[in-house]
């Protein structure tokens, strides 16, 4: 019986069984990874007109996301709970650099430059944040997480980085760290009614919070309710997103095959709007595929959090999957006009360094909680 | 801890996979039925994971529903509902008013000289535009001159400085033939697009380029004619007929350019008027500009030969002033030209009446002096002291008033000294000398003592008839105010002065107005630069009688046979006129030296005056030819000269060569006339005026024939400070101290 198997390898051969914890890796959850990754790779062959645009870039940067996925799985998971502190306050340090320093692409400030690497400090600092509030709530009793005054520090560590992105301004991103925050305080146990009072004050806050929003977010909400009523301007984008959708069909135009986004109707095609270029060419089929490669990794995140049994562990994947979570389902209810553009990518399919590594870094740590599912932690303290 | 009472503090393990995994039963625990002992800590931490088992499951589902409704959307957005592409609604873009077609403007004779014409803009919407480096550089392969990194920074996706409004309208390029367009259109690039509009051409170069002006990017008038009927060449779509002959003005044009370039002046100016309805035929200011290339990307470019070394043929090529500042950053497409419209109803510089359509431009136009600037007119703007040209002023004002008579004379033996000041004469004769003498020699004192016998009163009455005190009613916003001392300012030793054409500045349309009134019978009609009805006579105002006008043309055609104004002869046209030196100010008042304004003014011909004509040339400088002079006889005159031989037979004019002796003998007038032999009133003295005697004075014959000098000209002021010390440069000593006002009047022009 493998169980007993590994419970032995955890408690005897602590930090020195790499090549057994290889083992106890899920390679199945590898191989669907590896599955979306090649949806990607399609995907991007087809956007640029054949690899050497974003297509070899892509499996390369894939390769290299892997190597750094497998050796996260192996770290042990109370080494990474003991220093997530530390991650979070880098996290902080980076966006306040972006702030100050960053790029300003698309009219905000986003990226940094490490390297040859484009960093957006803000797909980084949902994963710390997410390793920090797990820390947090790891020991904590339900009687405690009951007081509301032990809840004021995991809303001040959410608060501080979701307040950053916003002032990028990246509204979407922004939303989606809150609502990241939300979910490990949903799994943690913080009391329902708590939940519904945070809803309620955002629902009389929301009026006054769209008068201070910039205007093209505005517009994108304005657009969102009606996307005809501005077909050149900030419609466009929905319009042209759907028209390519629509034209698909079933079955799709065929690979390479799609007009809307060859002809670079689509905005973005490579990134953004990646998943209308598939469905396009693979049609509703190839879409819900698509969709459905994503759900079985979002649903996976869930079974390694309900396998887990220590509380850091459980928080961690359960927010993780919320992220993932969110990318996939904000990418494609933008580019099926559900919701307002927000400029969101989809995880291991869009182009782009960065959040493929934070991508990676995330499965490594989701691994790592696998691994390590039935580590020992310390007695809670009070 | 406090418990709450539900919560036991001790509970027997439940299941046994919930027991705690990873970590080795204890061996105390191996009897199937004994408690196991685990902290409490330990175990409200266990009942915690219990609890919130619940809500994952819950989150998992609702995350699964959310999928579930996503996929149904798409299910609805592919096959369900699909949105079909349909046809883009016409291009909602910047228009302006499409169909405005601005009128025509011809010359006299239906010689067109500016037409709208129908030409495509390109602009590009970034938002529309994802790769602006693919869609630059695939755009370059049609339009090479454009310059890349400029062309990229304008089609790439940017908010509108300020503000949070993405830009949706940026010009790339103007004035596309359709070929280029349809070679665009065939690249297929999203997010450019195409715009009727319209352009001015002006066919004629730069030959009429001040009196035209210029129309704006979005076709307003901003200079000249086109901003003086603004108005009336949109409503009015039937062409503007002006009373420029475009032959003359490029035969004026040449001249005056020929007489710059021998004397090596910095500018010159030029106007040819009918003598008798006052209609500008030819009107030249130089430097001029290209009236089609309004932005004086040329002139620029020689300015900075680097800086638009490898988009430069490309632009002139397309015709396209090149990457134009946009009309509006990214205002909504419909916001574009109303902040333009607004941007112009700031007007123009009031000088120059222009407005530099670059802003590179406006910081280069304020860095020329007016000396350089192209687009100044000095025929209407400049001002210009008039200097020996005056004295006609002069002459007319005191024959015609009775104060003098032609056989009156003025001593011009000695220096005036008023004040602090002398007047002398520039190579004097040094001797009492008759009114004809005074004109055909340019006699400063003989000029001053004139005016004198009528006082500053009248003199200045007599000059706000003839027009030297107001502003010009010609049909161009640039017009300037000439200055003069003001009535209470106006005394004895500013009429002396400006007998001779000092202290008082005046444009040279001004002067060639007044001239071709004194020529035409005294009948004073305002300049105009729309073409008049033929034959139909103009309203005027008669400033000197019939008798004084003929005079007058006899004095002008004698300061040309044997004055100053030799060089102005085209034989068979009986030339006159006369020639004027004047020097110019500085910027903070003063003369300066060495730096003259050569002047002729007259008209043609003689017996009979049809055309006026003015030359002047700016800051000539002696040449060989010359002999070491710089003065208007050796510059003016001759440039004339130059212009009524080509002209005359354009406008239609013979030259009578062979009734030539018959004809001058009509219009000549003795250098010392006698006395009529009825009348003997003593001679006017130098300080005296003699009543004037009740009939003509008949033209008696020639007297002693005086050999004339030779083209002299005129003199620069003779105004001397007597108090200035010894060792006094003589540059700052040539200050006309006693009209501080005027001169800094002038300074601040």
């Amino acid at each position: 019986m493998s169980g007993t198997f590994e419970r032995r390898l955890l408690t005897r051969d602590r930090g020195n069984g790499w090549l057994q914890k290889l083992w106890l890796i899920p390679w199945s959850f590898v191989l669907l990874l590896c599955a979306v990754a090649a949806v990607g790779y399609v995907a991007l062959y087809s956007a640029g007109g054949g690899p050497e645009a974003y297509a070899a870039k892509h499996a390369i940067r894939f390769g290299f996301g892997l190597v750094l996925m497998l050796g996260i799985a192996l770290v042990d998971i109370r080494f990474i709970a003991r220093f997530a502190w530390l991650g979070y306050l880098g996290g902080l340090a980076l966006l306040v650099l972006v702030l100050l320093h960053g790029n300003v692409g698309k009219g905000a400030q986003r990226w940094i430059d490490i390297g040859p690497l484009q960093l957006q400090p803000s797909e980084l600092m949902k994963i710390m944040l997410v390793l920090a509030l797990a820390a947090w709530f790891q020991r904590a009793s339900w009687e405690r997480i009951g007081n509301p005054l032990f809840l004021v520090p995991p809303a001040i560590m959410v608060l501080v980085p979701v307040g950053l992105i916003l002032k990028q301004p990246n509204l979407g991103t922004g939303l989606i760290t809150a609502i990241i925050g939300g979910a490990v305080f949903f799994a943690a146990g913080v009391r329902l009614w708590k939940f519904a009072l945070i809803l309620a004050g955002a629902g009389v806050a929301a009026p006054i919070a769209y008068e201070h929003l910039h205007d093209y977010q505005r517009a994108r909400i304005t657009t969102f309710l009606d996307p005809e009523s501005d077909p050149l301007g900030a419609g466009y984008n929905i319009i042209q997103s759907k028209i390519a959708l629509g034209s698909g069909g079933l079955w799709g135009k065929g690979f390479l095959q799609g007009t809307q986004g060859h002809l670079n109707f689509l905005p973005e095609k490579q990134t953004d709007f990646i998943f209308t270029m598939l469905a396009e060419e693979f049609g509703l089929v190839g879409a819900l595929t698509t969709l459905g490669l994503l759900a079985l990794v979002v649903l996976f995140c869930f079974a390694v959090a309900l396998r887990c049994r220590h509380q850091f562990g459980r928080l961690l994947a359960v927010g993780l999957g919320t992220n993932v979570f969110c990318y996939v389902f904000v990418n494609v209810a933008m580019v099926t006009g559900s919701i307002p553009v927000g400029g969101v990518p989809l995880p291991l399919i869009s182009h782009g360094g960065s959040a493929m590594l934070t991508t990676m870094l995330g499965f490594g740590l989701l691994l790592s909680v696998y691994v390590h599912r039935d580590a020992e932690f310390g007695p809670a303290r009070d | 801890m406090n418990f709450i009472p539900d919560q036991p503090a001790e509970i027997a393990p439940p299941s046994p996979h919930a027991a705690p995994a990873g970590r080795p039963l204890p061996r105390e625990a191996a009897p199937s039925h004994a408690l196991v002992r685990i902290p409490a800590p330990e175990l409200a931490r266990r009942a915690q994971m219990e609890r919130t088992r619940g809500r994952l499951v819950l989150a998992a589902f609702g995350f699964a529903t959310l999928f579930a409704a996503v996929g149904v959307k798409l299910t609805l957005a592919t096959i369900l509902d699909p949105l079909a592409p349909r046809l883009r609604p016409a291009a909602r873009v910047p228009t302006g008013e499409p169909t405005v077609t601005r009128a025509p403007i011809t010359d006299r004779n239906g010689e067109v000289l500016a037409v709208s014409l129908q030409v495509t803009e390109l602009y590009a919407n970034p938002q529309e535009i994802n790769d602006p480096i693919e869609a630059a550089d695939r755009l370059l392969t049609v339009l090479p001159g454009l310059d890349r990194e400029r062309l990229i920074a304008r089609i790439t996706q940017r908010n509108v400085p300020g503000t949070e409004t993405p830009v949706q309208f940026a010009y790339i390029a103007r004035n596309l033939p359709p070929r280029q367009q349809q070679a665009i259109n065939n690249l297929g690039i999203p997010g450019f697009h195409f715009r009727p509009a319209e352009r001015r051409f002006y066919p004629q170069g730069s030959a009429a380029a001040h009196a035209l002006g210029q129309v704006d990017v979005d076709g307003r008038g901003i200079a000249g004619v086109e901003r003086h009927f603004d108005a009336r060449l949109r409503d009015d779509r039937a062409p503007l007929r002006l009373s420029i002959d475009v032959r003359v003005q490029v035969a004026l044009r040449e001249a005056v350019a020929k007489a710059i370039g021998d004397f090596n002046g910095v500018g010159g100016a030029g106007v040819v008027l009918d003598a008798n309805t006052a209609e500008v035929l030819a009107m030249v200011s130089l430097p001029d500009f290209d009236a089609s290339d309004p932005g004086g990307l040329q002139r620029r470019a020689e300015g900075a030969p680097g800086q638009r070394a490898e988009g430069a043929p490309g632009q002139r090529a397309e015709g396209a002033p090149g990457l134009r500042a946009e009309g509006a950053p990214g205002q909504r497409a419909e916001g574009a030209p109303g902040q333009r419209a607004e941007e112009q109803a700031g007007g123009p510089a009031p000088t120059t009446g222009r407005r530099v359509p670059v802003g590179r431009g406006a910081a280069a136009a304020a860095a020329v002096p007016q000396d350089r600037d192209p687009h100044f007119n000095r025929v209407t703007v400049g001002l210009y002291e008039p200097g020996s040209t005056f004295k006609l002023m002069t002459a007319a004002m005191a024959l015609d008033s009775g104060a003098a008579n032609i056989w009156s004379s003025f001593d011009a033996s000695r220096p005036i000294r008023y004040g602090r000041f002398t007047i002398s004469d520039y190579k004097g004769k040094n001797r009492v000398l008759s009114l004809p003498e005074v004109l055909a020699y340019s006699s400063n004192l003989g000029a001053a003592h004139m005016a004198l016998l009528l006082g500053p009163q009248r003199h200045r009455e007599f000059m706000g008839r003839m027009g030297m005190l107001q502003r010009l009613g010609v049909e161009l916003p640039e017009t300037a105010r000439p200055m003069a001392p003001s009535p209470q300012h106006w005394r004895d030793i500013n009429t002396m002065t400006i007998a001779f054409g000092h202290g008082i500045s005046v444009s040279p349309l001004h002067v060639v107005t007044g001239v071709a009134a004194l020529a035409n019978g005294g009948i004073l009609r305002p300049p105009t630069l729309v073409a008049q009805p033929e034959g139909a006579a103009r309203e005027g105002t008669r400033v000197v009688s019939e008798r004084t006008s003929d005079i007058m043309r006899r004095l002008m055609r004698l300061v040309v046979t044997d004055g100053s104004g030799k060089g102005a002869e085209v034989p068979g046209y009986f030339v006159g006129g006369k020639t004027g030196t004047a020097q110019k100010t500085g910027p903070r008042g003063g003369y300066l030296q060495d730096k003259r304004i050569a002047a002729f003014v007259g008209a043609f011909p003689m017996n009979q005056p049809r055309y006026a004509v003015y030359v002047m040339v700016d800051e000539p400088k002696p040449n060989a030819q010359s002999h070491g002079y710089a003065t208007a006889g050796w510059v003016a005159a001759p440039a004339a000269g130059m212009v009524i031989r080509r002209i005359a037979p354009i406008l239609g004019l013979v030259p009578e060569t062979e009734r030539a002796p018959q004809i001058q003998q009509t219009i000549s007038i003795p250098l010392q006339p006698a006395r009529p032999p009825r009348a003997a009133p003593p001679p006017a003295a130098a300080a005296g005026a003699v009543p004037r005697a009740g009939n003509a004075p008949a033209m008696v014959p020639p007297g002693p024939v005086i050999q004339p000098p030779g083209p002299a000209g005129s003199q620069p002021p003779p105004l001397r400070r007597t108090d200035a010390p010894m060792g006094a440069p003589a540059a700052p000593g040539l200050r006309l101290v006693a009209m501080p006002p005027l001169e800094a009047g002038l300074a601040a022009r």
